[in-house]
């Protein structure tokens, strides 16, 4: 690339058209040919010598009183290495999820730690399950958090008031189109392919532990661990799917942390996929009730928001009131209710999706309340000029200009109809510090090294990538080194911070390696450092393009391996994103079955580090909130508090024949030089926009998610 | 132990093998599992036909393996002896007990949902959670690390590369499986049957529409015979 002949200076991104290793619409992921050959090792893949294979034994219910947990008879069973209680007599299971582990037990051959945990007789007094709202909201309901002062009357807690709440009630109902929906939102669950889990090496001998662990934050989980036994090593090579769901060692990293070192063996501890869904978190539900007024013109003018999260034992999340839209007047009141179930943790946009069903469905209600096109009412009071640049291009792509119902809706007459919805996100990735060691050795290899961990985003390409773009080379002559707590220490991937913190280090830590290794060249090709180009694995004098050398010959001119280190530079991230979707749905207004046509989505995000990477990313944000609209729910058994929905049969996710036609737009207007994460926003609005593409097909409102035919049907003819 | 069954190795009969049936067969339990015609059908794995069941080289033999037992397996085109049990998943086979380890293989819904777990045997693409080892004693098993190295991708295993059909890459080897599967048996799908054909795969990435590319991909470059 080009670059200036100031002598010393500080980095850009330069001129997109100047890239020829990023931005790039065909740059393979380099990890592509290990992942695709079953060679890439994930923890569920560490075998070491000796390793036991460790698992845990659950309560199956929600809330009860331990009577006894006798592990006898596990511990007869032949290949049986452990088997303990966790539990005792007299303690409560306070709710569904780690509370529930009552045992814990290894044997040397995984059906050997099967049948232990098949024999350890669990018995507990069951309390009531408190697993719903319903159940948690009822007069006298069992308090499921306890807190030793101050203790709460009831599950509710958190109480957020915004606003004056009689005042926006009062211009609510002076408004001149009025709105007052309730929305309901089930509890997701992150799904990660591979379970939460770890392989804990005990340390010895002077050796630290080392962990083997599925993990988002590989710099700094060992922080989370007793290091009784040494600093924990921490290694994630390879790791089957986060989403915000990993960033806690958690009481299945801690049980086999403890176990290997009481054993003085490796312990191979990976949840089931029943704990999965039962204690490695979820997004939180949440139930909201809006109230929104406009004036004739479509100017929204007063909202008044009062909304539930039901995060379980957790928080929960909601984004607040009003999302992206223009608001003058708001009030909001926001709590969480709290249910004896698994806390909700991170989830890809946490309380995003949530706010934006509430707010898509209420704005989607004035328009055509007011006969008004929905895509025009959204411009209207959306200040971006980013959004209206990616609204009216998704609406290009989805084809709204040529669709009959674009001021009133279709009708639910028994026939299949056609609609379109819209929705839109954004979101602040963050940037904090990192570093990078970026190695040049005599004989022309480079190796560019960082502690962060490739979730499937792409993280390990651009670390090779954005070096190799540096230094004029082939991705292939970089490598890069990542998911290794010893290497130059990196962020936690959550909020979609990675990208704008690692890629500005990776940059950093490569223009140093340029500059260093061109005050080699001074002396060689006779022009002072800043003054070279980088291209096609040679580099020459900008001004004198003969005076060049292979990079082979630049690089024999080290003595020793060059090493230099980078650190994030906030000149080179810039992270505020928006993000627009459109869906268009076929319904059969008959039996109540909704097929998702098509869906686009348009995304900024500042330089694209690798287009085909990116694209994966936005269709994925994509499919899971179709996943999500369609499909999935968490369900308990109310009477006696089992989870029902613990398997992938009976908690259903999207597969290859719910796949509608994709397009997964780069907005290529954004021209910043800087780059940002981006994951959290295109998971954003795509339940809203295909509940308002149902609406637009047959005037059925759907407020209750997951559209399923049951919940289509009651929108059309109401509850029977 | 091996004893005979019915002579003819016709469509097995269920009752045939409660534990008392014959004198000198072996109590059926948990940890055995009487492998052939007779024994597999009976323990609720049917199988299309009498012949499509394993039997040590034979249709009609019917086995009882108990405890742990020496099996050799042929994986990739090579002999490999595992010890497994008679209840021991061919999946777990071949992550859990061959040595060393094949671990492209992926568990993750161990029920026979997701297709995580796909490999083939004889050819054709199987749950290997669903499938117990014992049952596989003779038959050619193909996992993903058998259709290409790093080095030398598959031609379906290139073109994930290259249209970028996969993310955190956990249902990628089971999709690269059903993917050569699928254009082995319908060189022609349409896009329509080449998503029927992975409707056996979960992904949660969402990495659908690259992978159908990358099926795309492969599948024209063999009608255009420029593959691998």
């Amino acid at each position: 690339m080009a670059n200036s002949n100031n002598g010393a200076a500080d980095p850009t991104w330069g001129p997109r058209k100047d890239l020829d290793v990023l931005n790039r619409d065909d740059l393979r992921r380099i990890d592509g040919p290990d992942k695709t050959t079953g060679r890439a090792v994930y923890t569920h893949d560490v075998r070491l010598p000796g390793m036991v294979w460790a698992k845990l034994v659950r309560y199956p219910r929600a809330r009860g009183t331990v009577k006894n947990v006798d592990v006898e008879a596990a511990r007869g069973l032949p290949g049986v290495v452990h088997a303990a209680a966790v539990r005792e007599a007299g303690e409560t299971i306070a709710f569904s999820g780690s509370d529930s582990v009552v045992a814990l037990v290894a044997g040397e051959t995984p059906e050997a730690a099967e049948d232990a945990a098949r024999a350890v007789v669990v018995e507990v007094e069951a309390l009531a399950p408190v697993v719903t709202a319903d159940q948690a909201r009822a007069d006298g309901a069992p308090v499921v958090r306890q807190r030793r002062r101050r203790p709460p009357k009831d599950n509710f807690s958190g109480l957020r008031e915004n606003g004056e709440p009689d005042e926006v009630l009062e211009a609510v109902a002076g408004a001149a189109a009025q709105v007052d929906v309730t929305v309901e939102i089930p509890t997701q669950h992150h799904v990660c392919l591979e379970t939460h889990g770890h392989v804990v090496q005990p340390g010895e001998d002077g050796e630290p532990p080392v962990l083997y662990a599925s993990t988002q934050l590989v710099s700094v989980l060992g922080q989370q661990v007793d290091d009784a036994h040494g600093k924990p090593r921490v290694l994630t090579p390879h790791m089957g799917g986060g989403f915000g769901s990993k960033f806690s060692f958690g009481l299945e990293g801690k049980l086999a942390y403890e176990l290997a070192h009481e054993l003085g063996r490796p312990v191979h501890l990976m949840l089931s996929r029943s704990d999965e869904f039962t204690m490695g978190g979820n997004r939180s539900g949440s139930w909201q009730r809006l109230r929104l007024g406009a004036d004739a013109e479509g100017t929204l003018t007063a909202l008044h928001l009062e909304a539930e999260k039901h995060g379980g034992m957790g928080g929960g999340a909601h984004a607040g009131a009003p999302y992206h839209y223009e608001v003058e007047n708001v009030a909001s009141s926001i709590q969480s209710l709290h249910t004896a179930t698994d806390a909700n943790r991170a989830m890809r946009a946490p309380g995003h999706p949530q706010a934006s069903f509430g707010m898509e469905t209420a704005v989607d209600g004035i328009a055509y309340q007011l006969g008004m096109d929905p895509l025009e009412l959204r411009k209207k009071n959306l200040t971006s000029p980013t959004h209206h640049r990616q609204l009216d291009r998704v609406a290009q792509e989805i084809g709204w200009n040529d669709h009959p119902n674009r001021v009133a809706p279709g009708k639910a007459d028994g026939g299949v109809h056609v609609g379109i919805g819209f929705g839109v996100a954004g979101w602040g990735p963050g940037s904090r510090k990192c570093q990078v060691d970026v190695t040049v050795e005599p004989d022309g290899g480079v190796v560019s090294a960082t502690a962060t961990q490739d979730l499937g985003t792409g993280a390990r390409t651009y670390v090779a990538a954005i070096v190799a773009e540096e230094l004029g080379l082939g991705i292939d002559q970089v490598t890069a080194r990542i998911g290794d707590n010893e290497l130059p220490p990196s962020v936690p991937s959550g909020g979609s911070v990675t990208t704008g913190s690692s890629a500005p280090a990776v940059k950093h830590a490569a223009h140093l390696a340029r500059e260093a290794l061109e005050a080699k060249l001074e002396p060689v090709l006779e022009a002072p450092v800043g003054s070279y180009t980088w291209k096609g694995g040679r580099v020459s004098v900008t001004s004198d393009p003969e005076r060049s050398l292979a990079w082979r010959e630049v690089c024999a001119l080290l003595a020793s391996p060059l090493r230099v280190t980078g650190e994030t530079q906030k000149s080179l991230y810039h992270g505020r994103i928006h993000g627009a979707q459109a869906a268009k749905v076929e319904v059969d207004t008959l039996t109540g079955r909704v097929r998702v046509l098509k869906m686009v989505a348009m995304q900024d995000q500042g330089l694209p580090l690798n287009r085909m990477a990116l694209r994966s990313q936005i269709n994925g944000g994509m499919i899971q909130a179709l996943s999500y609209a369609l499909l999935e729910q968490r369900v308990f058994d109310a009477q006696d508090g089992y989870l029902l929905s613990d398997s992938l049969d009976t908690y259903r996710i999207a597969g290859s024949r719910e796949m509608p036609e994709l397009v997964a737009i780069i907005d290529d207007d954004d021209e910043r030089d800087a780059v940002s994460g981006m994951a959290e926003a295109p998971i954003i609005p795509g339940q809203s926009a295909i509940a308002n593409a149902i609406y637009n097909a047959c005037g059925a409102r759907l407020t209750r998610m997951p559209f399923t035919p049951d919940n289509v049907l009651e929108a059309i003819h109401g509850k029977v | 132990m091996t004893e005979p069954t019915q002579a003819d190795g016709a469509h097995p009969r269920p009752g045939d093998t409660t534990a008392d049936a014959s004198p000198g067969r072996t109590e059926l339990s948990r940890r055995s599992f009487l492998v052939g015609a007779g024994g597999v059908a009976a323990a609720g794995h049917a199988l299309g036909s009498g012949q499509d069941a394993v039997g040590s080289g034979g249709a009609s033999a019917t086995e009882t393996l108990s405890g742990t037992v020496d099996l050799e397996l042929r994986v990739n085109g090579q002999a490999k002896k595992v010890a497994v049990e008679p209840r021991t998943t061919l999946l777990s086979a071949l992550r859990d007990r061959l040595e060393p380890a094949l671990t492209g293989t992926k568990i993750v819904c161990d029920m026979g949902s997701c297709g995580a777990c796909t490999v083939l045997v004889d050819g054709k693409p199987t749950y290997s959670c669903l499938t117990l080892a014992a049952q596989c004693r003779g038959k050619e098993i193909t996992t993903v690390e058998g259709f290409g190295s790093p080095e030398e991708l598959s031609d379906v295993q290139d073109a994930f590369c290259e249209k970028d059909g996969m993310m955190c890459g956990f249902c990628t080897p089971g999709f690269v499986v059903a993917t050569h599967a699928a254009l082995d048996r319908k060189p022609d799908a349409t896009l329509d049957e080449i998503k029927y054909e992975l409707s056996g795969n979960l992904c949660r990435c969402g990495t659908y529409p690259h992978v159908f590319e990358a099926a795309r991909a492969a599948q024209a470059r063999r009608s255009g015979g420029e593959g691998k």
